[in-house]
């Protein structure tokens, strides 16, 4: 890792901007000595906190259209825990007092600290009692027929999210039993005393972020991000009217009752050809719908849409007839026809956000759903195979946007609601 | 095991120099423009390159066929549209994945590919191939890759996803999961310059370069009509030669007392033309059957269009094209196919 000094003139954003994406404590001694915002605290009696851990849209920013802006600096950390069996009273007692210091500390919010902690299908095959019915938690499988992605199949995931990077690098290196406070709280526990962490993977998303970082492989050199887009592909995502509601995708049954699914992908993205063979309306057409292009109804990073996508049930009811007269198909056209239940509510609520860890533009991809199968559902309605028979669209080329996008990593967890988020057994009472 | 031999005529003016970096800037002057006004057939282009073999490795249920070139100009094709991708002076090398049936030898057109390259881990280039047709190449996923560097060892790993044309008979089943072969590459600017490249005086001919003989990999061409059993018949429509056969239904095909199947294919090479949207009529006194055709892989009729009918002693068959071909063309088959009228034949 290269050492980072605060440089006079060197711009504290940019100089945050590497710190998240490279972690570690070089990074974050250096981030602390230029870090001088006060960052709001947490709570004293962390019980009292919403029981759903995925409960974030009111503690984040919205828009004016009621689109929820996500945290900008993100990291999700991939845990082992360290012995065979499940776990013990001790790993518990840590984990515990580690994520209880945590909501001490930081304002659950993105000005303080979003976090939620979820387990694998790998986690629960500890125990010899299964998961219950209520609970739709497979193993982490292929999904499209052109994928081999690894699985994650580590114990637990921990997400970490805020507006403020330094905090997520301090938040780690409490955890880490790097700090003897954090916060101005102290920290008498590390969940690494009970947890290794098996991977780290850091994520970004909102206005300016993509353009920022765009010099790493997978982007051309020609910098065609534009300043305004939260993501690589150029354009907005996550409108109110596309995703679904918290409420929608919460458990509302059986001992996780209050909890949700988690499926987390990880997409590497190879823009050379999105950008460069690509005009703007092409772009539309593969990432919305040809309808969208055809009728103009996207401007710029897509600023002009509101509070939805301007998808309309025709446009994907008619996915077919638009790969018959355009020889093309939209991303979120496709997807829409698996992600509506029979009243017409959203499946699934989407919380993507961008990375460049090791240099390469990548998609961090969680999707939180009642159960893993409407995950799966979707995917599988995106892949659009059902409309290669149409031989202008091909396994992944003008099929939505599979041309640039390569799955490498898939995994399924439970995020269960705060009353069980300590090393949970499949039946807590 | 690979004989780099060309049966194609043509004048030799010397191989090509080509700049010692990886890229080659100033070769790309001596490769000839396209034509001014190519015919709207298949036609000789101005110039022909050869390639060299990286390796085959048999990988799940395809084995793969890796080979390089210099980078080429190409035309993607949407629908009836053709769009030119050229040359950039970044681009290092063309790579050509090649898939077949390790059983049959057939070649599978209808996978999808993607090419990862790496050195030591890190990533060099990734991009998801198209599906091409060249005259001296053959039946083939390809395309330009940028990055790499002179006298440099890559892991290159080719990603097959499963066949997009419905598998029958003993393929019943198959070719639904993928797989990936990885193979290392050397990439050596003297051992590319070492690859036939010669201009051609007979340019926009209507004719076509020959299939460079590949021992180790099969270009794509389509059974002979001798091959294909049932009752067959051959015709001809614009630059597209079509076997149809009524044969038995074969395993994996519901219903019905007979199979029409059509396999179109190149004039000159007989290379397999997959990709397309076909329809059928059929008629005796009334039409026995009228409509699109289903693109299949099948071990004993090889790549065809079929669908089930009713019986029928003798009867008149046309065949038209609703989609042109949706692989990439390179240079003598960008304006072929296009157009093309009703071809009509007795069964
Ligand atoms: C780089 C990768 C991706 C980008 C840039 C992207 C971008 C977008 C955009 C711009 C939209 C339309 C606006 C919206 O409704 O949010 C959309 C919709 C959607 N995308 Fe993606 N997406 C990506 C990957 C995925 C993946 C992997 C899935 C997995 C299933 C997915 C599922 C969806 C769904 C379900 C919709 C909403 C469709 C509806 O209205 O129901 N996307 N995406």
């Amino acid at each position: 890792m290269q050492a980072m000094e605060a440089r006079p003139g060197y711009d504290r954003r940019q100089f945050l901007k590497t710190a998240v994406a490279a972690g570690g404590t070089v990074a974050l001694s250096a981030c602390l000595e230029i870090s001088d915002e006060q960052v709001p605290g947490g709570v004293g009696d962390p019980s009292s906190l919403p029981d759903r851990q995925h409960a974030w849209n009111d503690r984040v920013r919205s828009d004016e259209y009621g689109n929820v802006s996500l945290p900008r600096h993100q990291s999700l950390l991939y845990l082992a825990l360290d012995r065979d069996g499940p776990p013990t009273d001790a790993d518990r007692k840590v984990v515990g007092g580690a994520l209880r210091t945590l909501d001490r500390a930081y304002e659950r919010s993105n000005e303080g600290l979003i976090h939620s902690i979820a387990y694998s299908p790998a986690y629960f095959e500890r125990f010899d009692e299964p998961l219950p019915a209520s609970v739709d938690l497979p193993q982490p499988r292929r999904l499209s027929p052109f994928e081999e992605p690894q699985f994650d199949t580590q114990d637990a995931l921990l997400h970490l999210a805020s507006d403020r990077a330094e905090v997520i690098l301090e938040a780690e290196a409490a955890l880490q039993g790097e700090r003897e406070q954090v916060n101005g709280v102290a920290v008498d526990v590390s969940i690494t005393d009970a947890l290794t962490v098996d991977d780290r993977r850091s994520g970004f998303v909102g206005p300016g972020m993509p353009a920022d970082r765009q010099d790493v492989a997978g982007i051309p050199d020609t910098e065609p991000v534009p300043e305004a887009a939260p993501l690589f592909m150029g354009f907005e995502a996550g409108f109110r009217g596309n995703q679904a509601t918290e409420d929608y995708v919460t458990i509302d049954s059986g001992p996780f009752a209050g909890g949700t699914t988690k499926h987390v992908s990880r997409l590497r993205q190879r823009l050379e050809d999105w950008y460069v063979e690509q005009d703007f309306e092409d772009r539309v057409t593969e990432l919305f719908s040809p309808a969208h292009a055809a009728e103009g109804l996207v401007e710029g990073v897509g600023e002009n849409l509101g509070s939805d996508s301007g998808l309309t049930p025709e446009m994907i009811e008619n996915v077919r007839e638009h790969a018959r007269e355009f020889g093309r198909v939209g991303h979120a056209q496709k997807a829409a026809r698996a992600n509506r239940d029979e009243e017409g509510n959203v499946r699934l609520l989407r919380r993507h956000v961008e990375s460049t860890d090791g240099d390469v533009a990548a998609l961090h991809f969680p999707s939180l759903q009642q159960g893993i199968s409407a995950f799966e559902e979707v995917r599988r309605a995106m892949n659009g195979t059902d409309l290669t028979d149409e031989p202008a669209i091909r396994q992944r080329v003008n099929n939505g946007i599979l041309e640039y996008i390569f799955t490498t990593h898939r995994g399924n967890f439970l995020v269960p609601p705060r009353r069980h988020r300590v090393l949970p057994s499949p039946r807590p009472a | 095991m690979f004989r780099r031999q060309f049966l194609a005529g043509g004048s030799a003016i010397g191989a090509a120099t080509i700049a010692g970096c990886g890229s080659l800037e100033s070769r790309a002057i001596d490769v000839p423009p396209v034509l001014d006004d190519p015919p709207d057939a298949i036609y000789v282009p101005g110039h022909v390159e050869g390639m060299d073999l990286v390796g085959t490795e048999t990988t799940g249920e395809y084995t793969v066929g890796l080979s390089y070139s210099y980078p080429h100009r190409f035309w993607t094709i949407t629908g009836n549209e053709r769009e030119r991708t050229s040359i950039d002076e970044t681009d290092s090398v063309h790579l050509m994945a090649t898939v077949w049936d390790p059983e049959t030898g057939l070649v599978l057109p209808d996978v999808g590919v993607s090419i990862e390259i790496t050195q030591d881990g890190s990533l060099v280039s990734q991009e998801t191939v198209y599906a091409m047709l060249s005259q001296p190449m053959g039946v083939h996923h390809g395309g330009n890759f940028t990055g790499l560097s002179d006298g440099e060892t890559y892991a290159v790993r080719v990603a097959v996803g499963a066949t997009a044309s419905r598998p029958t008979g003993t393929f019943t089943g198959r070719f639904d999961e993928p797989a990936t072969a990885t193979f290392e590459f050397t990439f050596e600017t003297s051992a590319m310059q070492a690859i036939r490249f010669e201009r051609l005086d007979r340019a926009g001919e209507r004719d076509a370069l020959e299939g460079m003989s590949m021992d180790a990999v099969p270009t794509g061409v389509a059974l002979a009509p001798e091959a294909i059993p049932g009752r067959t018949a051959t015709t001809m429509a614009d630059d597209i030669r079509y076997v149809a056969s009524l044969v038995d239904p074969p395993a994996g095909v519901d219903g019905q007392e007979s199979y029409l199947a059509v396999s179109p294919r190149t004039r000159y090479n007989g290379y397999s033309l997959s990709r397309m949207g076909l329809s059928a009529t059929l008629e005796d006194d009334e039409t026995v059957t009228d409509g699109q055709l289903t693109r299949t892989i099948d071990p004993d009729l090889g790549y065809h269009y079929g669908t089930t009918v009713p019986a029928v002693d003798s009867a008149e068959l046309s065949i038209t094209v609703d989609t042109p071909p949706q692989v990439a063309r390179h240079e003598g088959y960008e304006t072929a196919f296009f157009d093309v009228p009703t071809a009509k034949l007795s069964l």
